[in-house]
C-alpha cells in the first residue's frame, strides 16, 4: 500500500522534531510523542527565508569590499580583503589552500545565496519540473552552509598566534563581522525553508 | 490506537521530512539504510547498539574536550617572540579588537555547542541505556537537533590548517597536545554523530514516557 499523496493532504501533521505523524485535530494542537508543537510546515517558511535571504545579501557587499584583516608587519599595514587574501596565498605559491579558501569563502557563500534565491523561485512560482532535483539542492546548500565559517575560525587563530606588539600583528577588520551575519543568516534562512513547500506545489 | 489527553492520535504510517510523502513504517536491519521512495531522503540508517555506543562515545567526548579546550594547540615562533594559542585565546583576542560579535560566534560554534552537544548526547543516552524516565528527555533530544549544525568542530580544524599553512612560510610552528586531543575530539564527535540513531532514540523515548 502506497500513497502517492503528500501525508498533509491525507489529515496527517509530522512533528518536526521527533517525526512522529499525527492525526490532524485543531490548530495549536501538540505532538503525542514528544510534547513539541505541531505545525503542518515550518511557520511562515517563505516569508522568513526571504528576509533572512535579503539581510544576507545585504550584508555580502560589505563583508567583500571592507578589509577582513590587516597584516602589521615591522609597522607597514596591510589591509586584505577576502580576494585579496586569497591572491596573496596565489603569490606565495599556496594554491590548493588558496582553492580551498576560495571555495568555502566565495563558492559557497554565492552559491547558497543564489540557491535559496532559486528555490524560493521555484516556490513562489510553482515550478513543476524536476522537484527531485530541486530538494537535493536544497540538501546541498543545507550541508555546506557551515564550511564557510572557516575564513572566520582561520581569523581567530591568526588574530591570537600573531600578535608580536609592532613587529607583527593581525588585526581582524570590519568585513569580519559582515561575513560572519552572512553565514550565520544563510544557515538560518536554510534552516527556515520547508522543503516540502516545492513538493506540495507538484500537480 | 489509544486516545490522549492532547486529542491527537499517533499514526500507524510515517511521513517523509523533505517531501511529507506518507509511508508505510520502513523496518530497515543494521546495515541498510531507508530512504524515501519519491526524493531520496535518508530516512534511517540504523546502527549496531545505537544507545551503548552512543553513551561509550559521549563518555570518551566529556574526557577529551578538557584538554582539547584546555591545552594550546598551536604554537608560534617569530621573530624572537613565541606565542600559544588554545581555543579560549582565538575568542579572547577576537573579544579584544572590539569584534564581540564574532567571538560570540567563535565561542558558540567551537566551543559551547560542541560541549553541550556531548553533554546532552550523555545525558540522553545514559538514561536510555538504564532505562529511566525523565521528564527533560524529549527537550533534551530536542535540543540536541537544533544544536548539531551549529557546533562545527571540523571546520575549526581546517581552518587551523589554513592558517598554519600561511604561518609556515614566515614563522616557526610547534604543535601542542591539544592539537592531538582536539583531532580525537573531532573523531569521536564524528562517530558519535553517526551511532546516534534519531529515530531508535525517540522510539525509545516515547516509550519511557508511557
Amino acid at each position: 500500500m502506497k500513497f502517492k499523496k503528500t501525508a498533509l493532504a491525507q489529515g496527517f501533521i509530522r512533528c518536526h522534531d521527533c517525526g512522529c505523524l499525527s492525526k490532524q485535530a485543531d490548530k495549536n494542537s501538540h505532538c503525542p510523542l514528544c510534547g513539541g508543537r505541531l505545525h503542518p510546515r515550518r511557520p511562515n517558511s517563505f516569508q522568513r527565508t526571504a528576509a533572512l535571504l535579503l539581510s544576507a545579501f545585504c550584508l555580502y557587499i560589505p563583508a567583500n569590499i571592507f578589509p577582513i584583516m590587516t597584516v602589521t608587519r615591522l609597522g607597514v599595514g596591510e589591509p586584505h580583503t577576502i580576494i585579496g587574501g586569497i591572491m596573496a596565498l596565489i603569490h606565495g605559491n599556496m594554491v590548493p589552500i588558496a582553492m580551498l579558501v576560495l571555495v568555502a569563502s566565495i563558492l559557497v557563500p554565492l552559491l547558497k545565496l543564489l540557491g535559496i534565491s532559486l528555490l524560493l523561485l521555484n516556490v513562489h512560482y510553482r515550478w513543476q519540473a524536476h522537484a527531485k532535483k530541486w530538494t537535493i539542492l536544497y540538501r546541498i546548500i543545507a550541508f555546506v552552509g557551515r564550511w564557510s565559517m572557516l575564513d572566520i575560525f582561520m581569523i581567530s587563530i591568526l588574530v591570537s598566534l600573531v600578535d608580536m606588539g609592532g613587529v607583527a600583528q593581525v588585526i581582524a577588520g570590519p568585513a569580519a563581522t559582515a561575513f560572519a551575519a552572512v553565514v550565520v543568516l544563510t544557515m538560518l534562512a536554510a534552516k527556515n525553508f520547508d522543503p516540502r513547500l516545492i513538493w506540495d506545489n507538484q500537480r | 490506537m489509544n486516545t490522549n489527553p492532547h486529542n491527537m492520535t499517533q499514526s500507524i504510517f510515517t511521513a517523509c521530512p523533505e517531501c511529507d510523502l506518507l509511508l508505510n513504517p520502513a523496518e530497515p536491519v543494521v546495515g541498510d539504510k531507508a530512504h524515501c521512495p519519491r526524493c531520496g531522503y535518508l530516512l534511517q540508517r540504523p546502527r549496531k547498539q545505537s544507545i551503548e555506543r552512543t553513551f561509550a562515545l559521549s563518555v570518551a567526548g566529556l574526557i577529551l574536550m578538557f584538554p582539547a579546550n584546555l591545552m594550546p594547540l598551536v604554537g608560534i615562533k617569530m621573530l624572537g617572540g613565541a606565542k600559544d594559542g588554545t581555543l579560549w585565546s582565538g575568542v579572547v583576542a577576537l573579544f579584544d579588537e572590539h569584534l564581540w560579535g564574532v567571538a560570540v560566534l567563535v565561542f558558540l560554534s567551537s566551543i559551547l555547542f560542541p560541549l553541550l552537544n556531548i553533554i546532552l548526547s550523555l545525558l540522553i543516552s545514559a538514561h536510555l541505556y538504564f532505562n529511566q524516565p525523565n521528564r527533560h528527555l524529549a527537550n533534551w533530544m530536542r535540543w540536541l537537533q537544533h544544536m548539531d549544525e551549529w557546533a562545527m568542530l571540523e571546520v575549526y580544524m581546517l581552518g587551523i590548517i589554513v592558517a598554519c599553512v600561511k604561518l609556515s612560510a614566515t614563522s616557526e610552528l610547534k604543535f601542542g597536545f591539544g592539537l592531538y586531543a582536539f583531532v580525537a575530539l573531532l573523531i569521536v564527535t564524528g562517530m558519535l554523530a553517526s551511532s546516534l540513531d534519531k529515530v531508535l532514540f525517540w522510539r525509545q523515548i516515547g516509550q519511557l514516557r508511557k
